[in-house]
């Protein structure tokens, strides 16, 4: 510059030039910072250069301006070039900050992969997808994004449309939101039009058998599936008391009886749960204000499906058979109370009969040993003397006398301890003819005539048992023979019914039917004139007896008697 | 006869002791007699006797079972417990007149000389002589 020197007017003019293109440049400036003007600022090696939108054309950068899509340029470096007001708004961010700025800022976090992804794709040519951005405030918000690349003053750069989603976004939740509604109002209908048919089968059903238990003689009753009474028949307003009621009556559980409330109640539930046949006891108080027992009995009534459509029941008055059955228990009770002491004086009687067999016994063997002293002392002359050789006979009658009903005591202790004893086949006839020779010498002395037809075999028996009952009907048969005519005895024995019988018949004294019941009897005696110990019978029924058989007498006062014995197999 | 040493009779009804003592005499069959009314009785005059080598101890003890205070079964409990040497030379024999079946088992099953029912007389002390002393009653 120093070879050449301008004039002043060039200088001046060359000033003039200079001060228009910065006031131009300012004004450039100026406009870009207040949004009036639009320019792209592009990061170039030298630093930030910036170029205003002179070559676009101003029709369409008004429609872009008036779109309500957000619209911008992204540089390769995602710089914003250029925005339009809407997308500032979208953003919540003043247009001038939001140019010049990297766009990846208002990406979230989350989504910078797919945004990166969607970029490159764009920068290939055009791509399109959704995703949030967040606004300056903070929020995020659902958009579109579609993207072209274009060339623009000779640089490539990258045309993004911005689309809000939410609005489009609530409309879809409303749509969903009324569809939902729809399907819901479309299930309460069918519900309604399913329990309306329902409804109707239950009236149906109920009304159907009301008619029939209006007619049955029991109190009759319907529930619905939640087990809420709907009817009773005209039975239970007369057993109540409520004189031409008709219909359900949801008080009848006041007329239950307090203490059945629990568990029938319990047992309902039970039943309405699982569809099993209810049943149960319990009292009703009827007009009166008496409690009735009553057999309450319910079953389930199903429609086709299987479902319970109702539950159909009936009370039974029950109340004289519950009172009757309670009667036989508290006599059964009492049965079994009087056995448990019979069985207790029977044991009593046992051992007092084993006590007093044991007790008598030293002393009247001392009475005896004394008397036997009192001998050997004694002078011979005195105990010959005719004073004293009586007192002395008689005095050891009476020692033997008392040691005789001992030894019956002790007897029959000793049969009643062998109760359930061993008992084995015998041989009837053996026994029989044995017999008949230990009383050959009375047969003989009374010249009796003894017939014995003896057909059984063997009887279950213990063998001396067997003799004693044949001894002492046999040998009562020769005692108590009539004065006045010879003793004819037959003993027969046959079978019958499976067991054997043993029958003695004799033309003896006979005894008035009267006194037969007690002939059995332990210490009974009718003939006085006959020695005697009034066990014999006794002994012989309860040999019978605790060999599982049976005695039985026919007797006539002056005639004779008939013993039958009838004995057992098993 | 040579006559036995000692014998005691245990019984609490004392007609019977009256009796058994008259009869032992009578059949002088006993150099000494003792009396007990009850178990506890008879084990005191063991002590009393079996102390020294054993003069008066008795040889043959004639037992009733019921007794009040100690019974027949007791006594022969309480006997067991005594040294054995004490008990070598005695025999018991139990009276009774228990024909219960229970009693009767029970008295089968003791460690016992025998049992005869009551009352006592010459054949049973016969019986007793000869089965455990090897002796008897001259004839009459």
């Amino acid at each position: 510059m120093s070879e050449f020197e301008p004039t002043a007017a060039e200088l001046a003019r060359a000033n003039e030039e200079l001060r228009e293109q910065l006031e131009e440049a300012h004004e450039l400036i100026h406009a870009i910072r207040t949004g009036a003007v639009d320019a792209l600022a592009v990061q170039s090696a030298e630093g930030p250069r910036i170029f205003t939108l002179q070559g676009a054309d101003q029709s369409y950068r008004t429609l872009i301006e008036q779109m309500n899509e957000g619209a911008l340029l992204l540089a390769e470096d995602a710089t914003v070039l250029y925005c339009n007001a809407s997308l500032a708004d979208l953003l919540r961010c003043p247009l001038a900050e939001v140019m010049g700025r990297s766009f990846d800022e208002f990406v979230p976090p989350g989504f910078k992969q797919i945004w990166a992804a969607l970029m490159l794709k764009g920068w290939a040519g055009k791509s399109r997808g959704e995703l949030p951005l967040r606004t300056q405030t903070g929020v995020l918000l659902p958009f579109s994004v579609s993207m072209n690349v274009l060339e623009f003053n000779e640089t490539p750069v990258l045309a993004v449309i911005v689309t809000d989603l939410s609005a489009q976004r609530e409309i879809t939740a409303i749509r969903a939101q009324v569809a939902e509604q729809n399907a819901l109002l479309d299930r309460k209908n069918e519900e309604l039009k399913r329990e309306e048919a329902a409804r109707l089968a239950g009236e149906r059903a109920a009304a159907e058998a009301s008619r029939v238990l209006e007619g049955i003689p029991q109190i009759a009753w319907t529930a619905n599936p939640q087990g809420f009474n709907t009817y009773l028949n005209r039975r239970w307003f007369d057993y109540i008391g409520r004189e031409n009621a008709v219909g359900s009556d949801q008080g009848w559980d006041a007329h239950l009886h307090p203490d059945d409330r629990p568990a029938s109640g319990q047992r309902w539930r039970e039943c309405l749960a699982s569809g099993e046949p209810y049943e149960v006891e319990y009292r009703f108080r009827n007009r009166a204000g008496d409690y009735r027992w009553m057999l309450g009995r319910a079953l389930p009534s199903r429609n086709t499906q299987g479902e319970i459509i109702q539950w159909i029941g009936t009370c039974t008055d029950i109340h004289e058979q519950k009172l009757a059955l309670e009667r036989i228990d508290q006599a059964q009770q009492q049965l079994r109370d009087n056995n448990e002491q019979l069985t207790r004086a029977n044991v009593d009687l046992d051992n007092f009969i084993y006590t007093a067999s044991h007790d008598l016994r030293a002393p009247i063997s001392n009475i005896e040993g004394l008397l036997d002293a009192l001998l050997l002392e004694l002078p011979a002359a005195t105990t010959q003397s005719e004073e004293v050789h009586p007192l002395l006979d008689l005095m050891q009658d009476s020692v033997n006398r008392f040691k005789r009903t001992i030894e019956h005591l002790t007897e029959v202790s000793r049969l009643q301890k062998e109760h359930g004893g061993l008992a084995v086949p015998v041989d009837l006839a053996a026994v029989v003819h044995d017999v008949r020779l230990d009383l050959e010498p009375v047969i003989q002395s009374t010249e009796a005539r003894l017939d014995v037809d003896v057909q059984a075999t063997t009887v279950l028996f213990l063998e001396k048992n067997l003799r004693s009952v044949v001894f002492n009907l046999l040998s009562n048969a020769l005692k108590y023979r009539a004065p006045n005519r010879s003793p004819h005895v037959r003993l027969r024995t046959w079978t019958e019914a499976g067991g054997v019988v043993l029958e003695v018949s004799d033309n003896g004294l006979g005894l008035d039917a009267a006194y037969t019941d007690r002939l059995f009897g332990m210490f009974q005696r009718f003939h006085d004139h006959v020695e005697g110990s009034g066990i014999g019978l006794y002994m012989v029924k309860k040999m019978v007896e605790n060999a599982g058989g049976r005695i039985a007498v026919k007797s006539t006062l002056g005639v004779g008697s008939v013993f039958s014995v009838y004995f057992t197999n098993q | 006869m040579q006559k036995l040493a000692c014998v005691l009779l245990v019984d609490d009804d004392s007609t019977t002791n009256y009796l058994n003592q008259l009869l032992l005499k009578r059949l002088n069959v006993a150099e000494q007699i003792l009396v007990a009314i009850n178990g506890k009785e008879a084990l005191d005059l063991l002590h009393v006797h079996c102390q020294t080598p054993f003069a008066d101890c008795p040889v043959l003890i004639l037992l009733d079972v019921k007794m009040p205070v100690m019974d027949g079964f007791a006594f022969l409990e309480a006997y067991e417990q005594l040294p054995a040497a004490q008990r070598q030379a005695t025999t018991i024999v139990m009276l009774t007149t228990s024909l219960h079946p229970r009693d009767v088992e029970r008295v089968e099953h003791l460690n016992i000389g025998g049992f005869f029912n009551k009352p006592l007389n010459r054949e049973k002390v016969d019986e007793i002589l000869k089965k455990h002393f090897g002796r008897q009653l001259p004839a009459e």
